[in-house]
């Protein structure tokens, strides 16, 4: 498990530019840190820039992890919105998370459902909670509120005016 | 999704077939919930299927949001009311991971048995359900009389049959007594000969196995790549259990396998469901006779929770699959942010992908070998 | 018959007479036939009362049927969404009469435990949408309550009630 993270820690720090997509952008893992969560179980913590995702997510599939979940998690106080990637390992106990952070305003982060198909669910999810578009999503209508649902719930500032 | 309605036959002479869209539900005998299935057919074959949710959609996480963690509590055994003990560990498990509380031995040794003992009926009620859709009825019938039998014990110490709220943070709110124990040990008893009576009844059935075996095949890159856990996974090869990965509780001191079988088809998720009632059988045996004595609950847990500020995360194996819990804290007795990841959502997610080409009553079995609760998928 | 009129005592034995919309409430109440309309939790506890142990066919209730047109009583058992209350409208009008409704835990009474302030999703409680006849509460309710509610709901209709009421000491 050890050298399982240790490869990916590696392989985040030195990627270079991002293959495929159109755009061109590096994969700033800036305060990437490992933490040890149980004895036999470890999590891989970084962060990324916004436009960075879909490389972090590729690295993630070539490592052999799965899409765990997708968490938006709204920081109103500080006016922004942070995006939380989670990735299992179904051989090791390793964990991999990817963080990112948008302006509350306008929310908007490139769709990873080309590496992971099982993230189209989760992005309609949280655009459906959060508001937060994902760009290059094929059907971002609501998949758990109602079709013709205008409003998102899990904002901090959603009085249910309805 | 952007499809042609009309079909190209391979003979030009021949008029192009038209396809139509089918609804499937949400009220429908088979689709276990409220979940509405739009199926564009050739004739009797899926050419595409598009899932349609939340038609429970229950608002547990905006919940969480607006109500203190132990206002909470009863709310993760409605998510998946079939293994609601799973969900409870899981939630009691996050917020005693973010306290730092230890759990007293005996309760740890009381949650696995009560886990185990839920698992086991949530998959007797999957077997009825499944072979209702099926088809058969009298499984659902012998399947409901052994689960009645647990339902007895595990009402007999936390007070409900379907939704408990028996796990607190760090321990538990009821002991066991000696009637309980030796419940549990007769219901082991009980159930192993009945388990042979099963795989008599319903396993050999040569019905039973046309309709499963080579059906719904399942990839285990598929299953990756949408994230699908539980027997989906280990159906289809893979032996990912969370209890042997990520141990949590006292999981590792039992021995017992990970069953899985590399077909991917309905037959292997099937087996797959039947073979971990036999390892959770093994695991409650270990268990009572390992039994230790001592308090049930931990010392020094705070009467107000209020979990340092940061990300805490904890993952279960429950019956469908791999549950995990996300909180995030700010420091006050209200929950930020409780993210709940639901086997059945990304189970559901892969349905779409899966079932292109089948018949449509091969689809339904696919549907059933899934193993879904609907409010696990819409939350 | 007799010169007033009245029936000879020796053949009142062998035949009854009933008025007929009686007998026709005793056959229905009989014989409900429930629509399958499980929705959440308390769909599982229905299941277990049509089951053996708690066998709902001994009140003629135990076929449920998929289709509202062949259903006379729809037991709503579970929570109500927002998203769901078209489809169930649809189902409570296709439904043929007479027909009753049994609003079966406290989500399908009140909105249950998923009420509060400022929450969108839920209805609180399937009254809202139509008329209901029995209520039964419980989270979940336990499958004896069911049966009691059955027994109520017969007791609505033929006025007579077939069990006796259990009554707390």
């Amino acid at each position: 498990m050890n050298t399982l993270l240790d490869e990916l820690k590696s392989a985040f720090a030195n990627a270079a530019v991002a293959p495929g997509g159109g755009e061109s952008v590096k994969p700033e893992a800036s305060a990437l840190r490992v933490l040890n969560v149980q004895i036999k179980g470890h999590q891989l913590d970084v962060t990324v820039t916004a436009g960075a995702v879909v490389a972090a997510a590729e690295l993630a599939d070539r490592f052999g992890f799965a899409m765990d979940t997708i968490t938006g998690v709204d920081w109103i106080g500080s006016g922004e919105m942070e995006i939380v990637y989670d990735f299992f390992h179904t051989q090791h106990g390793s964990h991999l998370v990817v963080r990112t952070r948008v302006p509350r305003d306008n929310p908007a982060v490139p769709s990873i459902h080309r590496v992971f198909p099982g993230a189209n669910w989760h992005e309609r999810e949280t655009h459906d909670f959060f508001g937060i578009k994902f760009i290059g999503h094929p059907n971002l209508t609501p998949l758990l509120l109602p079709e013709d649902a205008d409003y998102h719930p899990l904002r901090k500032d959603f009085t249910n005016a309805a | 999704m952007q499809l042609e309605h009309t079909v190209e036959s391979d003979n030009p002479t021949q008029s192009p077939r038209e396809t139509f869209v089918l609804n499937v539900g949400p009220q429908h005998p088979s689709t276990h919930g409220v979940l509405r299935l739009k199926l564009v057919m050739d004739g009797e074959y899926i050419l595409a299927v598009e899932p349609v949710i939340g038609y429970v959609h229950r608002m547990h996480e905006k919940m969480g949001e607006n109500r203190t963690y132990v206002q909470f509590l009863p709310n993760p055994s409605r998510i998946d009311y079939l293994s609601a003990m799973h969900y409870m560990h899981a939630y009691v498990g996050v917020v005693e991971r973010a306290l730092g509380i230890n759990v007293p031995p005996r309760a740890e040794y009381i949650r696995v048995i009560t886990s185990e003992l839920n698992r086991i009926a949530s998959h007797l009620v999957w077997l009825g359900a499944f072979l209702l859709d099926l088809g058969a009825f009298t499984p659902l019938l012998y399947a409901f009389d052994d689960r009645e039998r647990i339902l007895d014990l595990l009402e007999s110490v936390s007070g409900a049959r379907l939704t408990y709220c028996y796990y607190r943070f760090g321990g538990l709110c009821n002991d066991v007594d000696a009637a309980f124990v030796e419940g549990a040990r007769a219901f082991v008893k009980h159930m192993w000969p009945r388990l042979k009576m099963y795989h008599g009844l319903v396993t050999e059935n040569i019905i039973l196995r046309k309709r499963l075996e080579g059906i719904g095949v399942i990839s285990a890159e598929l299953c990756r790549k949408y994230g699908a856990t539980g027997p989906v996974l280990r159906g289809s090869g893979v032996a990912c259990d969370v209890r042997k990965l990520e141990p949590y509780s006292v999981y590792n001191e039992f021995e017992f396998d990970v069953p899985h079988f590399g077909d991917g088809d309905c037959m292997a998720r099937y087996k797959v469901r039947m073979e971990e009632i036999a390892q959770s059988l093994r695991i409650i045996e270990q268990a009572i006779a390992k039994l230790p004595i001592g308090p049930i609950m931990a010392e020094k847990v705070p009467r107000v929770v209020k979990p340092p500020p940061g990300d805490y995360y904890f993952a279960v194996e429950a019956a469908r699959g791999r549950f995990a819990i996300r909180l995030v804290s700010d420091g006050s007795e209200i929950p930020y942010r409780l993210k709940l990841r639901t086997p059945s959502f990304s189970n559901l997610a892969l349905f779409g992908e899966a079932a292109r080409g089948l018949l449509l009553q091969d689809a339904l079995a696919l549907l059933g070998s899934l193993d879904l609760v609907i409010p696990d998928v819409d939350r | 018959m007799t010169e007033t009129g009245e029936l000879d005592p020796r053949r009142s034995a062998l035949v009854r007479f009933a008025r007929l919309d009686q007998l026709l409430d005793l056959s229905r109440a009989n014989s409900l036939w429930p629509l399958t309309f499980g929705l959440a939790c308390c769909a599982i506890e229905m299941m277990a009362t049509g089951a053996s142990r708690f066998d709902l066919a001994r009140f003629g209730a135990e076929v449920f049927r998929p289709s509202p047109r062949q259903a006379d009583v729809m037991i709503v058992a579970g929570t109500v969404n927002r998203k769901m209350a078209g489809p169930i409208k649809t189902l409570y009008d296709q439904m043929l009469e007479p027909k009753w409704v049994i609003a079966f835990g406290n989500c399908a009474i009140s909105g249950g435990p998923f009420v509060f302030p400022g929450q969108y999703a839920v209805v609180e409680g399937v009254d809202k949408l139509f008329p209901v006849d029995v209520y039964v509460p419980g989270c979940p309710p336990r499958p004896e309550a069911l049966i009691e509610g059955i027994l109520e709901l017969e007791e609505k209709i033929t006025g007579k009630r077939r069990w006796p009421r259990v009554t707390v000491e």
